[in-house]
């Protein structure tokens, strides 16, 4: 099966981050467009963390990752959790991750890291953690984020359409 | 209606003891709470509130968020004075209990009343504030009582770490004759950020401010409709015994003066509602300007009657100002400064000042809790400036402000 941008099943109502700075918020690195101005960055706001909460409008199999983000404040340590939501910071490292990639230059530089796909066959929300930056530096900025993986067969609602009556 | 979980923090300190606040610094804190509960719940109905204490043996949670009203209010009663507030503690403690909230959908907030002095140093506080921030919980801090120890620069030190975009907010309130909780309904902790006010709070601050904010005679209609209504129409009845006098006293003046017109029955024609102008007569002339060139006209009247000489300047000015829109008005106004047989009876400086109807607005801006584009606000100054409109007038104008 091909592997697709998920961007497009991402369920924006319920996305979230916390300790991003507002007028550099997670927009700007998530949605089509946004994330290719690499102007726009999602920085983080009281320290170098951040933990981003999306949600699918569907299951999905997640396959890699790109985080794309300048050679400095760029994310070093990324933990990925599957389908727990409303984690803080205070117990988001009580839970084993799903997976974890620490982050080459390369990676940041758009190189796609490739996940344990095993561990994402089944995903309803994505869960990021953001431990740390390459240089340590007090914020973080990221550039870009981008999911890559495919659908599970699942029913699409709206194309259910009624058997006529002859 | 932000859907929010709140948590209040209650200073229960040997400092609570002190009655410079009225009754105590405890009773006056227990209000203010009584009414945010209130206010929060009304302002959405899943908002949910708890409250516990910093002081006393520990920090304690009296009741975890609830949106039951009932429970908040109970649990109030048989709070213990005494020992010393743990601001640290107590915010944690606070956090935590947001944290395990059972609408994770609703926004965390946490309200703290500092009454007494605070122990921890600037940047332990700041530390707390940047570890609420990161979780995105909002802060409230109520700072009453005295200030020693640079209580309110740690206090706003707190704030300022916290702040995310003005959600947060912090209050000062100095001891004085005004209840804690009425300083506080003006405030955005009561308002919400920026909302403008439940209803709750908006009434409750007329209530508060009295007199000449939103509410005529300082009763709330939907309190106590009957006294207002007793009031409004012992209020009109006046009016008329007033004009009615000097309506008599003017046609006295005016048999004494080589007036051409009636001036009471002439200045009766300018307040009613406008007409069509007819050519040479200066009081047809007035009968077509609006309400806001009446209280200029007004207030030319007045002058002129008064003492035409010294007031030269003034009419000048509103003479120049009308000119341009309205020639007629002009010649009007330049006719009534030549007529010097007006009615001056009822005419006091108060009216003449209460005629001018942007110096009246500028007034009440500057009253807090008003809003001068209010419907009430309006139909107060309107009824204020036509104040010898006729019986019917004053009857449309009665329905219209019980709503």
């Amino acid at each position: 099966m091909n592997k697709v941008d998920l961007v497009d099943f991402v369920d924006w109502s319920g996305v979230e981050c916390l300790n991003q700075n507002s007028s550099h918020s997670l927009p700007n690195a998530l949605k089509q467009g946004y994330r290719e101005d690499d102007g726009l960055n999602l920085e983080s706001d009281a320290d170098e963390q951040l933990l981003i909460n999306i949600p699918f409008t569907q299951v999905v199999k997640l396959y890699s990752v790109v985080v794309k983000g300048p050679e400095e404040e760029g994310p070093k340590t990324v933990k990925l959790f599957s389908n727990k939501e409303h984690m803080g910071f205070s117990n988001v490292n009580e839970f084993p991750p799903s997976d974890t990639a620490i982050l080459s230059p390369d990676n940041l530089k758009e190189k796609p890291v490739v996940l344990k796909y095993v561990k994402f066959q089944n995903v309803r929300s994505l869960t990021i953690f953001i431990e740390d930056n390459q240089s340590g530096s007090d914020i973080t900025k990221v550039q870009k984020i981008a999911l890559f993986g495919t659908t599970v067969e699942t029913t699409d609602m709206k194309g259910l359409k009624k058997i006529e009556d002859h | 209606m932000v859907l929010e979980a709140t948590m209040i923090c209650i200073d229960n300190s040997e400092w609570m003891r002190n009655g410079d606040y009225n009754p105590s610094r405890f009773q006056a804190q227990a209000d203010a709470v009584n009414l945010i509960c209130g206010a929060k719940t009304q302002s959405n109905p899943e908002n949910t509130v708890g409250v516990l204490t910093i002081a006393g043996k520990g920090v304690r949670v009296l009741v975890t968020p609830t949106s039951d009203l009932g429970k908040i209010l109970a649990c109030m009663h048989g709070l213990e004075i005494g020992g010393e507030m743990n601001l640290a503690a107590g915010i944690q403690v606070a956090q935590l209990a947001l944290k395990h909230r059972q609408n994770k959908k609703q926004q965390q907030r946490i309200i703290v009343f500092a009454g007494s002095p605070i122990k921890h140093d600037k940047k332990a506080l700041e530390m707390i504030g940047r570890k609420l921030k990161k979780n995105s919980v909002a802060l409230d801090i109520v700072d009453f009582g005295e200030d020693d120890d640079g209580k309110a620069e740690k206090l706003e030190a707190l704030l300022a770490s916290v702040n995310n975009n003005d959600t947060s907010h912090i209050v000062h309130v100095p001891p004085g004759p005004n209840a804690l909780s009425d300083v506080l309904i003006s405030t955005p902790i009561f308002t919400g950020d920026s909302e403008g006010g439940s209803g709750f709070a908006a009434a409750a601050a007329a209530a508060a401010a009295g007199g000449v904010s939103g509410f005529e005679f300082g009763v709330d209609p939907n309190l106590d409709p009957e006294l207002a209504l007793a009031l409004r129409v012992s209020m009109e009845e006046e009016r008329a015994r007033q004009e009615a006098a000097a309506k008599k006293a003017a046609e006295e003046a005016a048999k004494h003066e080589k007036g051409e017109e009636q001036p009471s029955s002439s200045q009766d024609a300018t307040m009613t509602e406008s007409a069509s102008v007819t050519a040479s007569e200066a009081d047809n002339k007035r009968n077509d300007i609006t309400d806001e060139e009446n209280a200029l006209l007004q207030q030319a009247l007045a002058m002129s009657m008064d003492d035409p000489a010294s007031s030269h300047e003034l009419r000048d000015t509103d003479m120049s100002d009308t000119a341009a829109d309205d020639p007629d008005l002009t010649l009007a106004l330049q006719l009534s400064v030549q007529d010097s047989a007006k009615d001056s009876g009822s005419q006091t400086d108060m009216s003449k000042l209460l005629a001018d109807q942007s110096f009246v607005s500028s007034i009440l801006a500057s009253l807090p809790g008003v809003d001068p584009n209010d419907p009430s606000v309006k139909d107060l100054l309107a009824s204020m400036q036509s104040q010898s409109e006729p019986q019917e007038k004053k009857d449309e104008d009665e329905p219209k402000e019980e709503k």
